[in-house]
């Protein structure tokens, strides 16, 4: 490995690591950048609700923004590489349509969404199942259909065309709530970091660890379709297989940080491409990697800048990748022309 | 002398289009076919006659519709896999243009079969890599990314890519398509130096019939109905090659190995003279459709006058005689005064 590259990686983890520490700094109640350091150490302090603050909120905070961002990149290579498509992303294969259309039928459709509401926790844990039954559901389907059929643009349509069916659905629920129910709904899919509890982490990150080792342990088949699947046939992949084994890391990783958070749109897309800039390469060896720490540091990011009104509450997060990452996507695709093959 | 070892045998084989069931999609029957170790061989055929699709069949990523692919006498559709992935490589006609792929990452690819889950390439892949790409001419270009580089070098490094990938049989589907001239002849070149100095078996299909026949062992020819195969030089004997192309304006020239427009000659020309001058000027004169005579015998004629190593041409008839320095002058006035 060249020295140039070593101080890209070193660079990289540097600037994780910093912005997730200055993630954690920053929020609408100042605590002295002192008094973080020294419970993020020690876990202790002599002012308990920064304790609390630090501990209960913003490092859950921290750590969904940091796996989300994992997470979204990886799986959005992915999914660019399998499609052959630059523009593919996490969410192509209609995950996050199958997440709305669950929550949505919780919230919208079970009027009693109050109820559950009251009880706080159990409410938020419904929506993340229901998010998750509902991808999960439209992920089956997908990875059925990917075993019988060969054609990969024909899986492609057909995981639009499911994602068109059940945003339909979810539009003739919004229909027929009322508008307190609506705003529930509508709040969700504007995604959120900080609503994910301790407790929720503890189910969140194995997940995403699990499909990071499956992406990880994708990197070759990856490779090789890279080229084409004919070569890729013609090297002794098992492209049905890859698929399957592709399409579940995908799910896992964007379904769950969907039913945690939402959906959080364009991180997806546009991490990959930096990745391939930054690293000048095709490679997944190098791609995997280089796209999650691109990723985390991007959404950590994304999450200050929603804190910039500095209220109590903060900007909606999707908004804010959407106007993070569309520049990117419009100066990758002017900078580089030619757009259409992939990288 | 013990003659090589047949290494692909193919056997009443029947081929059509994917997934075909019923007999309408089948392409070719009754195809018995051999390769033998370190043979050069080259699938010539009209389009759509079923090149592609035998030697897609040929590479394991298409199923017959039935007959048996033998290969080391066993039939391909047993192999595992990765086993069959050591012993047949095959380059596509695509075009594989990946933007920051690195020539070296490619044809690191071709280890695909022989690396761990990981593809981690160990000291023997990398010397393999390195091997593939010095043999194909293209080592120094192992850090280039793979759109920066020409058509020609690119086929190349596609050929690097089967080399690292280690198999005894290559399959090559038109790896000539795109090529101009010269890459033509040194790709085909490159692929018979392959088969005689590293023992493999390559087959390929193209349209580039005079090279082939100036490269090939053996061609497998792919007429309508059945399939010939023997040396080039064999079915030029034969007069098998007339069959490709039966019902087209095209003659097979047995002496020069290529083939030329049927032509319908109207009006009888004289031609007097000898050497490299004679022939093209007689070409040109066939171009304009006259009947060319040697000897100055017909109504009108042109003698070829050498002065001062400078040809000139003069033609004469009945009334007149007019002298050309170029050929170009000569046809030009022919077409214009002399009704063809």
């Amino acid at each position: 490995m060249n020295y140039k590259i070593l101080f890209v990686w070193v660079f990289l983890i540097v600037v994780l690591f910093v912005l997730f520490i200055l993630d954690i700094f920053l929020g609408s109640v100042k605590i002295p950048f002192n008094e973080v350091i020294h419970i993020l150490f020690t876990g202790n302090s002599d002012f308990t609700e920064f304790q609390t603050i630090i501990i209960h909120f913003r490092i859950p905070k921290a750590l969904t923004a940091l796996f989300a961002g994992f997470a979204l990149s990886v799986s959005g290579l992915q999914m660019q590489t399998i499609f052959k498509n630059p523009l593919a992303g996490p969410y192509v294969l209609g995950i996050s349509a199958g997440a709305s259309l669950g929550v949505a039928i919780l919230v919208l459709g079970i009027s009693s969404f109050t109820v559950i509401n009251q009880f706080g926790i159990i409410g938020n844990w419904l929506i993340v199942i229901a998010a998750w039954i509902g991808s999960g559901l439209i992920l089956f389907l997908i990875l059925a259909i990917s075993m019988r059929v060969k054609d990969i643009m024909t899986i492609l349509i057909l995981g639009i065309m499911f994602g068109s069916a059940t945003t339909s659905i979810v539009s003739i629920l919004q229909y027929f709530s009322s508008e307190s129910l609506l705003k529930a709904f509508i709040v969700w899919t504007m995604g959120s970091l900080g609503g994910v509890s301790q407790t929720q982490l503890y189910v969140l990150i194995p997940s995403v660890i699990i499909g990071l080792i499956m992406a990880f342990l994708s990197v070759k088949m990856l490779n090789a379709m890279l080229v084409g699947e004919n070569y890729a046939k013609s090297m002794g992949l098992n492209i049905r297989l890859s698929r399957f084994f592709v399409f579940f890391s995908t799910s896992l990783l964007a379904g769950s940080i969907t039913a945690f958070c939402g959906p959080i749109g364009f991180i997806g897309i546009a991490v990959p491409h930096i990745a391939r800039m930054v690293f000048k390469t095709a490679n997944h060896k190098i791609l995997v990697p280089g796209s999650m720490l691109i990723g985390g540091s991007v959404l950590l990011l994304s999450d200050m800048i929603s804190q910039l009104p500095g209220k109590e509450s903060s900007l909606p997060i999707n908004s804010i990748t959407a106007l993070v990452g569309i520049p990117v996507v419009i100066w990758i695709i002017i900078r580089k022309q030619k757009f259409s093959n992939l990288g | 002398m013990e003659s090589s070892k047949k290494i692909v045998d193919i056997q009443n084989l029947e081929i059509g289009y994917p997934d075909s069931k019923n007999e309408s999609n089948s392409l070719f029957k009754n195809i018995n076919l051999a390769a033998s170790e370190g043979e050069l061989i080259a699938v010539i055929g009209k389009n759509g006659v079923g090149k592609s699709t035998l030697l897609r069949n040929i590479a394991g990523l298409q199923n017959s519709i039935q007959g048996d692919i033998l290969l080391n006498n066993k039939e391909i559709s047993t192999y595992q896999r990765s086993e069959f992935a050591r012993l047949v490589s095959f380059v596509s006609t695509e075009i594989v243009n990946i933007q920051n792929l690195s020539v070296f990452d490619l044809v690191a690819l071709g280890r695909f079969p022989h690396t761990n889950w990981f593809g981690k390439l160990e000291t023997k892949d990398l010397k393999s890599v390195s091997k593939a790409l010095e043999m194909v001419g293209m080592k120094s270009f192992a850090n280039k990314n793979i759109n920066e580089i020409s058509d020609g070098e690119r086929q190349r490094v596609m050929i690097a890519r089967t080399l690292a990938q280690d198999t005894p049989v290559i399959v090559l589907d038109e790896p000539t398509a795109f090529l101009d001239l010269p890459n033509k002849y040194e790709i085909v070149h490159l692929l018979n130096n392959l088969s005689k100095n590293e023992n493999k078996t390559i087959l390929f299909s193209t349209h580039d019939l005079n090279i082939a026949i100036q490269e090939a062992d053996k061609i497998w020819l792919m007429l309508d109905k059945s399939i010939l195969e023997g040396a080039p030089e064999d079915l030029i004997l034969n007069e098998t090659f007339n069959h490709i192309f039966e019902n087209s304006s095209l003659n097979f020239d047995k002496l020069k190995g290529d083939f030329r427009i049927k032509r319908k000659h109207n009006i009888k020309i004289g031609l007097t003279g000898d050497g490299i001058y004679y022939t093209w000027t007689k070409k040109a004169l066939e171009r304009l459709n006259f009947l060319v005579d040697k000897g100055n015998e017909s109504i009108h004629f042109i003698t070829l006058e050498l002065i001062n190593e400078t040809c000139i041409w003069k033609y004469t008839n009945q009334n007149e005689s007019i002298v050309f320095n170029t050929i170009y002058e000569l046809s030009k006035y022919l077409k214009f005064q002399v009704k063809i």
